[in-house]
């Protein structure tokens, strides 16, 4: 393998290209889904393939092959370089990177069992039975499903970087979905809405999670929410559950902190930032109380690496220190634009799409206390879980954000279900209204695997880790 | 034989079960991004899918692989009789296709097919060239997907799909413009075209004003109506989502829901959409009428959701590839009927005083069963006053029902423009919404954002 990418650089170098890599990535994953008590779906899928990115006077070209072989190899790096070479020609700046040491070594995701030779029987029977948990006569559909996958990646560069990187994730979930004689719909999920949570281990995560265990509490409050009152609108405290602040952060603060976007590149797409590289270390993103980091070393993140897709080495950068913007996620063409080394967030969903400015571990730091602390001092307010619907402007400012719950605050006690609640705000300002968050015993990390950028688009698997957090005078309960 | 028949006749006849049947997906596709006037995310791809689903003893397994060669193929199968091995028999599987003639369709030509990596960069610089004055971001993408079923019931079909798109906003720092083209023609594009377009409305954006949230009489453009009648579609106009009262058309079909001028057929073999002959089960696409002026009729089904039904449904040919199945069967070929306003100023008059969309962004549904919709306007949003389009507005969180927004049709444009709906994720399957513009009575707004720009 190490002497396919080696190959695709000899080409692409002899073809004209000042600079090359090579990524070879072979990928096993499996997916099983339940409902109802029956099979859903099993499947099991292989891809393999090489991609290649060059840079012929100062532009970019990429091709992917699914061939592993010197032909493969070859002809990706020739076709991208033919593709550079047509835009080079009209290309009005060259493309610069920043310098790092060529990459060398092996990274290896640590895990005791390997999910993807955990037998299918195993699996089936897992999600069958946590299914079984959720069973009440409202609850009309039940779901469960589990996932694994093992990905092995090796990169090269012109410039000498050689590294292998072996990855397995496995994660589950389970959904109840309700529905009332008169046609009224509501559902819940564990331990995270969108197909559950994953993270970059054994398959003693997924046994870790405790569907089993769940299952119930899942099952009934899918059933209460048929009878629960819909959400008031009006101004108040809202505390937000950790799977919630998930979303809260990698929406409001992972996008808009990814400087290709700041520096427009997504504007057709994904969209833009309100950040401007000079608000690097001046502009007050939120309260004090805000700390977010980037970190693809985190133990069990799906970001985390030992170097990204460009061969940058993985490490802990802040983002946001005590409210204020202290980093980007970045690449090495970014980084030189901006003239800072921020680089390591460049990451490619497979082998046939170009790496792009990716959130890799994206974390809001924990604060102090305990859930029951943040409930303590509101007096009339929501407790807010489990994201259901979200959506956020271009410039990554205005959101409206939807739960599968609430439950009133009252005098620091949780009172009534509440049914539909939605949340909306403009993105420094609502961070501003951040009045505390839980602490390292509330911090919980979740696992995404949906996370969409780029054209061709491309899925991210990202991991967040956040607390409960409380945020003063929000807009609750927005209605169509 | 294409290459995608081959292929899936190979894989059957690598299959280890009592039946087995295979969908093939080849993939040749460029893709010039711009941002800032320059390509930066050029992307060749060329790919292969196997996917192969074998029933042994009543049990159903799947696998997928891009290995095609011998030993590829032996894996896949293997893999796929052992998931079918771990399964308990699957009572719901309503079995597999039997061969049948499956329509001629277009989609093809030839010329598009050719198209090479120069060519594409080509078309990105004539329409980075049309924009001198503000920066141009987008793409130029063309693509060739053949696609083949084939099973042990002698099913075998196979179509080969070209498609070309072009998309333009033209955008300053105070200033953005929408447009877009697609079609499995090149020949029917004008990039530079579509440059201009999006570059004139950006020009009109400059000094955006603020706007009182509230609900709106509002035209419009296809861009906008085809995203949200798509996201309407995967939610409500699913059958697998209708069997599970999930839909908004669950116990609602027969009912007048929406305006008489509200007609929307899924048509697969429509030559003005991206014309497709079968679905990924092989079952010959069947053209739909799902509202009939203002009427729900119907929804589209796969084999699954038909036998689920029971009733003597059958399947119309709108199945995903066996394990994207849970999501259940999607219409692809969506269009609406047109109506009878000549352009969308001939709406602005109707509407009187309302506001004007181009395009939106970032939806996300609220509520399905009610079909409430989330998301913003941009590149171009306006005041409509005294029938006229006149000033920019800022850009507008709107969550409203889709539904009424259905129900309070004031007019269409007789024209009806195909929409590009894929965003290009995982195995290229061109798919888009032929929509006209409309005015409504009905579109919600409860929040304001950024001005248009970078």
């Amino acid at each position: 393998v190490q002497d396919l990418a080696g190959h695709a650089l000899d080409a692409a170098v002899a073809a004209g290209a000042g600079y090359a890599d090579a990524r070879v990535v072979t990928r096993r994953a499996q997916h099983v889904a339940t409902k109802n008590g029956e099979v859903d779906s099993v499947s099991d899928s292989e891809t393999e393939g090489i991609g290649v990115r060059v840079l012929v006077d100062g532009a970019w070209g990429f091709a992917g092959d699914p061939r592993l072989s010197a032909e493969g190899a070859c002809d990706a790096a020739l076709r991208a370089v033919a593709f550079a070479r047509a835009s080079a020609s009209r290309a009005r700046t060259r493309v610069e990177l920043a310098p790092i040491p060529p990459a060398a070594g092996d990274y290896a995701a640590i895990g005791r069992r390997d999910p993807v030779e955990v037998p299918l029987e195993e699996k089936i029977a897992l999600c069958l039975r946590a299914e079984e948990g959720m069973r009440r006569p409202e609850v009309k559909i039940t779901e469960a499903n589990v996932r694994a996958m093992r990905e092995e990646r090796v990169f090269r560069s012109s410039e000498g970087a050689s590294v292998t990187q072996r990855f397995v994730e496995c994660g589950a979930g389970i959904d109840a979905l309700a529905v009332s004689d008169d046609g009224r719909v509501q559902n819940r999920s564990y331990p995270s809405a969108h197909g559950g949570s994953s993270a970059q281990t054994g398959w003693e995560f997924v046994e870790g999670l405790g569907l089993d265990r769940e299952a119930p509490r899942v099952g009934e409050e899918a059933a209460a929410l048929l009878s629960a009152p819909a959400c008031p609108s009006g101004v108040t405290t809202i505390v937000v559950d950790a799977e919630q602040m998930v979303l809260q952060v990698h929406e409001s603060v992972g996008h808009p902190t990814e400087l290709d976007r700041v520096y427009g590149t997504e504007a057709a797409y994904a969209g833009t930032s309100f950040l401007k590289p000079g608000d690097l270390g001046a502009l007050r993103y939120g309260s004090e109380h805000m700390n977010i980091t980037a970190d693809p070393t985190t133990s069990l993140g799906l970001g985390t690496f030992g170097w990204d897709d460009e061969g940058s080495p993985a490490r802990r950068q802040p983002v946001v220190e005590g409210g204020v913007l202290t980093g980007y996620l970045a690449s090495r063409e970014t980084s030189a634009l901006i003239g800072r080394e921020l680089g390591g967030s460049m990451r490619a969903d497979s082998w046939s799409r170009m790496p792009l400015v990716r959130m890799t571990n994206l974390h809001l730091e924990p604060g102090a206390g305990s859930l029951e602390d943040l409930l303590a001092d509101v007096d009339d307010g929501l407790y807010l879980s489990t994201n259901k619907s979200w959506s956020i402007d271009d410039k990554r400012l205005n959101f409206q954000f939807g739960t599968q719950v609430a439950w009133e605050i009252k005098k620091g006690k949780l009172g009534r279900m509440l049914r539909d609640p939605t949340y909306m705000g403009v993105t420094p300002e609502f961070w501003g209204r951040l009045d505390a968050i839980a602490g390292p015993d509330e911090w919980t990390m979740f696992g995404l695997t949906n996370c969409g950028k780029g054209q061709p688009g491309q899925h991210a698997h990202v991991s967040h880790g956040t607390s409960p957090a409380r945020f003063r005078d929000v807009q609750v309960g927005v209605r169509s | 034989v294409s290459r995608a028949l081959e292929l899936a006749e190979q894989a059957v006849a690598a299959a280890q079960g009592d039946e087995a049947d295979v969908s093939v997906h080849v993939e040749s596709s460029g893709f010039a991004r711009y941002a800032a006037s320059a390509v930066h995310q050029p992307t060749l791809i060329s790919d292969e899918t196997v996917t192969l689903r074998v029933v042994r003893d009543g049990r159903v397994g799947c696998a997928t692989t891009n290995r095609t060669d011998d030993e590829g193929l032996a894996a896949a199968a293997r893999h796929a009789a052992e998931a079918a091995d771990s399964s308990p028999v699957d009572p719901s599987f309503a079995g597999l296709q039997e061969p049948a003639p499956v329509p001629e369709v277009g989609g093809y030509d030839a010329a598009t097919a050719a198209l090479t990596p120069e060519d594409q960069a080509e078309a990105a610089a004539e329409a980075i060239a049309a924009v001198p004055d503000f920066g141009l971001y987008g793409y130029y993408t063309s693509g060739v997907t053949e696609m083949a079923v084939a099973s042990t019931t002698g099913l075998a079909v196979s179509q080969s799909m070209t498609d070309v798109s072009v998309l333009a906003l033209a955008a300053s720092g105070d200033a953005s413009g929408y447009a877009e083209a697609t079609s499995w023609r090149a020949s029917d594009l004008d990039p530079a075209a579509v440059a201009r377009e999006a570059a004139e409305k950006a020009a009109r954006t400059r000094g955006a004003g603020q706007i009182e949230p509230q609900t709106f009489r509002a035209v419009l453009e296809p861009y906008a109506i085809s995203e949200l009648l798509f996201y309407f579609a995967f939610t409500s106009l699913n059958s697998l989502a209708l069997l599970e009262g999930r839909s908004y058309l669950s116990g609602r079909l027969g009912e007048k829901l929406f305006d008489e001028s509200f007609t929307l057929r899924d048509d697969g073999l429509d030559p003005e959409t991206y014309p497709k002959a079968f679905d990924l089960e092989g079952v010959p696409k069947q053209p739909v009428l799902i509202v009939e002026q203002g009427v729900a009729r119907d929804v589209v089904w796969d084999r699954r959701t038909a036998k689920q039904a029971g009733e003597g449904r059958v399947s119309t040919g709108h199945a995903l590839a066996p394990p994207g199945q849970a999501f259940g069967p999607i219409p692809f070929n969506l269009s609406m009927s047109g109506g009878s306003a000549a352009s969308v100023d001939e709406l602005a008059e109707v509407v009187g005083d309302g506001i004007y969309v181009t395009r939106l962004h970032y939806l996300g549904v609220v509520d399905p069963r009610e079909g409430i919709i989330t998301g913003m306007t941009r590149d171009g949003t306006f005041r409509i006053e005294g029938g006229k389009v006149t000033t920019p507005v800022v850009n507008l969180r709107f969550t409203t029902s889709f539904p009424a927004l259905a129900a309070g049709l004031l007019g269409l444009t007789e024209e009806r423009t195909l929409v590009n709906r894929s965003d290009f994720y995982d195995e290229r399957y061109p798919f888009g919404t032929l929509v006209p513009a409309v005015a409504t009575d009905s579109f919600t707004v409860v929040g304001t954002g950024s001005g248009p720009g970078l």
